[in-house]
């Protein structure tokens, strides 16, 4: 591993070109011939009946060339997880009645989107207004009111059609409000909290946070006449688009291409189907016209799911000695309207928590709660930082009442590399440990920690997976030998700022040892590109880099067979070096990559040479005609889940300034072990983005509603970090060296952020001497707690 | 009511018919083709829709094309002269300033007017100018960095 060439290095993107030029194309930069332009009409009620929507008046508006209904588009529920027990809730447009404030009711597609906005307004829709329910709590109560009836399936899901076996989708009835729960327990836990000498229970809540990508939601649709859909979208992987886009339309999924957009960010608020986009595929089939919907920023932040709120009862137990006997864990997920990604919160909320700490004995229970708000979804760390920052801000309040070393008491209880986890995963890599040791050294923590009057430090932990046997289950890529001797490299991997074209061509240009500009990659386009896991489920370097490196290992294997027929040498005393095909007998009969094509092309009978590959996370998960080994339960939590975890740990340093509440951060370090970081400066800007994203979760981020308004829809009102609010950030790379991931690479583009989070809160907590136990921690909270100090 | 509106855009004259409520933005992007520079909250609030106006950074999503008649406006597309990039452009690669590169094209040019103005600036100096240029991926140190790679650069 000492010779890399590429991997462990920091080269620039190879595409940074078009991004500084402004060329990179993002969906809104798409304009085709005779496009028209779509709008959605929205519901100004939380919770109501729909009596009647009459659209004629908007029809005959000159321009107009389509108006749609929920009864013409409700036909197909989706969601972004539907399982058999917990069937897709949503429709694309309201059918019978509208569940939340903003959601759409009725779509228009116009030659302008002036004259779409002016048929919006000629649209009339009678409502009967509905009681709503807006708190969690309250909604699971006797009597509250429904928000869903019984959901009937009315298409297969994902797994169902791979050919899970025996699982029909079947009705839910949301008894309650409750959209879906979870229940996952090991160890015995009444024993455990006897076996404990101290017991501690808290609430702890966290509210909605938006995603804030900077490109707002786009989608643009062109249905052909020969019944194929282009789709140009702001996307987190394709296969999530065109399965429910195929699903939508009726036709096969081989007839939806998803065309190479570049990205312009999404941390986690782009993943699978949106309405807008079901709109535009249909609206387009509709007037076979070419059609683009943009979303303005206020509808993205009212109608576009933020991340998930979440209410967390924990209860912990441990012996004076700081060992962790026990944790009893409830959650309650507010989905709103629909339930989109809870199921998978829910049991995330728990598995992504599991290698932090050895909890001998769990139960962690959760509830998905429909109330007729904004619905929520993943956002960089689906459920992890709601659940972090309740057990660190815990463990720290354990630490302060047994007087323990908040450091050393972290050590005694993180799990050891080779550890088993309850689900049947393995920590072949483990560098959590080593991140706290660095992390506290580097911060001086014996040295300043209690020292100073209202300076503070804290600890935040984190582990997030390495892809998942979620679907679209695996990932392959192509790498095509050209005349010239250049490579084209084909992924389904998607650019939205991780820099993945980057990486996927230094993994295959280190294969085959050449330089990197020997590799054109080819990104995320559905029709040329192998299936791809996405850039959803933290794998794009584990799964799909394994793809890459294990295509350029084929394809290398195919340029040595040629090699030694060509020169008539025996294959195993050849080998590449330095973009060369170089015989150890007699260097000087060395052949070029473009030498190798054309003897393909000559002399093999006109073989192009492509190497391919394919990489599945948990291989021994699969389901096939019968043949199944069980995958991950959401429900019960038992099964594998992924083959490596990412880690990071956070310790941040703030001073508090007690007449005003305001905080300063002093110093933030995040040490993270993320394996081999194949790029070192791509890694660290994972890690500074993750850090400054959780700045502003703990210090303003809230999407605020109120009677199902949401009250700051808007850059003014919801304050993002800006230039000026960035503090001291020191990152450290722990490279544990992953042996499944390719180079010794896992994950980073999802841990730091939960990390970042509960170090800041934890600090500010311990420099004012009161804990806070909701998030953000704005300058009236701190300094109300400040005040609640005082006799 | 449209009317004909003629705008200086990186040098070359443009006649177009438009609405008087037409935005630069809108004018740029629809109009000319120009789609470097971005509406990310089409309200002022972010800057990814930065260009230059006589020299100075403006929000083209809140100006109106007509009120930049006559005047020099400058995009990102203006940029790069003689087939080759501009030295912020040349530091952005460099410094890994950019990931989703959405607000790029916007923080480029708030920067190059900065540079006009203060050729020595300070890291504070910096992160003040483009503190109007929301960035959601990288946490701006590199972009400062670059953005100070490029005045030391320059001076030399």
């Amino acid at each position: 591993m000492s010779n890399l060439r590429h991997i462990k290095k920091g080269p620039k993107r190879t595409d940074g070109a078009l991004i500084v030029t402004g060329r990179a194309n993002f969906t809104g930069d798409i304009s085709l011939p005779e496009m028209l332009f779509g709008k959605i009409l929205r519901s100004p009620y939380p919770h109501a009946r729909i009596k009647e929507i009459n659209t004629e008046k908007a029809k005959k508006l000159e321009g107009v060339k389509g108006v749609i209904t929920g009864k013409d588009i409700g036909y197909r529920r989706f969601s972004f997880i539907d399982t058999p027990a917990f069937p897709a809730d949503q429709t694309a447009l309201a059918v019978d009645k509208v569940r939340f404030m903003g959601e759409g009711v009725a779509a228009v597609a116009a030659i302008s989107e002036d004259i779409a906005a002016t048929a919006l307004d000629l649209i009339e829709v009678e409502y009967e207004e509905l009681p709503p329910v807006f708190d969690p709590e309250e909604a699971m109560k006797d009597g509250a009111p429904a928000v869903h009836g019984t959901i009937e399936p009315n298409t297969t899901t994902a797994w169902e059609d791979f050919g899970v076996p025996s699982t029909k989708s079947r009705p839910y009835k949301a008894v309650n409000n409750i959209s879906n729960r979870n229940l996952i327990e090991y160890g015995d836990i009444e024993k455990g909290f006897a076996d404990a000498d101290y017991l501690k229970e808290d609430r702890f809540e966290i509210p909605s946070t938006a995603h804030m990508a900077m490109e707002p939601h786009v989608a643009v649709a062109s249905y052909q006449p020969t019944g194929k859909l282009d789709v140009w979208l702001t996307h987190m992987g394709f296969e999530h688009k065109r399965f429910w886009l195929a699903k939508l339309l009726d036709i096969p999924i081989s007839r939806v291409r998803v065309h190479k957009t570049y990205v312009g960010g999404a941390f986690g608020g782009k993943i699978s189907i949106f309405p807008y986009e079901f709109i535009a595929a249909y609206l387009s089939r509709l007037t076979l016209k070419p059609l683009k919907i943009t979303l303005t920023r206020e509808e993205v932040f009212c109608v576009c799911p933020p991340s998930r709120r979440m209410i967390v009862y924990l209860k912990t137990g441990v012996k004076k000695d700081g060992t962790i006997t026990a944790q009893q864990v409830k959650v309650i997920d507010d989905v709103g309207a629909y339930r989109r990604s809870s199921p998978t919160a829910l049991y995330l909320a728990h598995v992504f928590r599991n290698p932090i700490y050895n909890i001998p004995n769990l139960r962690h229970e959760g509830y998905g709660v429909y109330t007729n708000k904004l619905y929520t979804t993943a956002k960089r760390g689906h459920g992890l930082q709601q659940m972090v920052f309740a057990v660190e801000s815990q463990l720290d309040m354990i630490c302060d009442e047994l007087g323990l070393d908040k450091v050393e008491m972290r050590l005694k209880n993180f799990r050891k590399k080779g550890d088993i986890l309850p689900n049947g995963d393995k920590l072949r890599s483990y560098g959590l440990p080593e991140c706290l040791k660095e992390a506290a050294e580097k911060i001086g923590w014996k040295e300043k920690y209690g020292k100073k009057k209202f300076r503070g430090l804290g600890i935040g932990t984190a582990s997030m997976f390495s892809g998942a046997h979620n679907f679209p289950f695996a990932s392959a890529a192509m790498i095509r030998l050209n005349q010239d001797g250049r490579m084209i490299l084909y992924t389904g991997q998607t650019e939205f700022g991780n820099g993945i074209d980057t990486v996927m061509a230094q993994i295959a240009a280190e294969v085959l040892d050449c330089p990197l500009d020997y590799m054109v990659v080819n990104s995320g386009d559905s029709e040329v590109s192998p299936h791809d896991i996405g850039n959803w489920l933290s794998g794009g370097v584990f799964v799909s880099g394994e793809a890459v490196r294990r295509a350029a290992l084929d394809l290398k294997d195919q340029m040595l067979q040629h090699a030694a027929a060509g020169l008539d040498i025996p294959f195993e005393d050849l080998a590449i070096r330095d973009g060369w095909i170089i015989p150890s007998s007699d260097e000087s009969r060395k052949l070029s990559f473009s030498d190798i094509s054309r003897y393909g092309i000559q002399m093999a009978g006109g073989d192009p040479l492509i190497g391919k590959g394919y990489s599945k996370c948990v291989p021994e998960v699969y389901f096939w005609k019968g043949k199944f080994n069980k995958t991950a339960s959401l429900s019960s939590g038992k099964g594998r889940f992924t083959e490596a975890y990412g880690l990071t740990l956070a310790i941040a340093e703030v001073e508090v300034n007690p007449d005003t509440g305001e905080v300063e951060i002093v110093e933030i370090v995040l040490a993270d072990d993320c394996g081999t970081p194949i790029n070192v400066k791509f890694v660290e800007g994972q890690i500074m983005s993750q850090a400054v994203m959780g700045i502003g979760d703990v210090f303003y981020e809230e999407v605020r509603i109120k009677n199902g308004i949401v009250m700051n829809p808007n850059l003014l009102e919801y304050r993002v970090p800006t230039a000026n609010d960035i503090p001291k950030i020191t990152s450290i790379l722990v490279d544990s060296y992953e042996p499944n991931g390719p180079f010794g690479a896992k994950e980073v583009g999802e841990s730091p952020r939960a990390a970042a989070i509960s170090a800041i809160a934890n600090a500010i907590c311990n420099a004012i001497g009161e804990r806070i136990y909701n998030l953000p921690m704005t300058g009236d909270r701190v300094m109300e707690a400040l005040r609640s100090k005082k006799p | 009511m449209k009317r004909s509106v003629l705008l200086r855009v990186n040098g070359e004259k443009h006649e177009v018919l438009i609405k008087p409520n037409r935005t630069l933005l809108e004018v740029l992007r629809d109009e000319l083709l120009l789609t470097g520079a971005k509406e990310a909250c089409g309200l002022g609030e972010c800057g990814a829709c930065t260009v230059l106006v006589d020299g100075k950074p403006v929000n083209s999503c809140i100006t109106l094309a007509m009120e930049a008649e006559g005047k020099e406006i400058e995009t990102i597309e203006g940029l790069s002269t003689g087939g080759k990039l501009h030295p912020l452009q040349e530091a952005f690669i460099d410094h890994h300033a950019f990931q989703c590169g959405f607000c790029t094209p916007g923080t480029i040019m708030s920067a190059k007017a900065f540079l006009k103005r203060s050729p020595e600036p300070t890291k504070e100096g910096i992160r003040d100018a483009i503190s109007g240029n929301i960035c959601r991926c990288t946490g701006y140190e590199n972009a400062v960095d670059a953005i100070l790679d490029t005045a030391m650069e320059t001076e030399k």
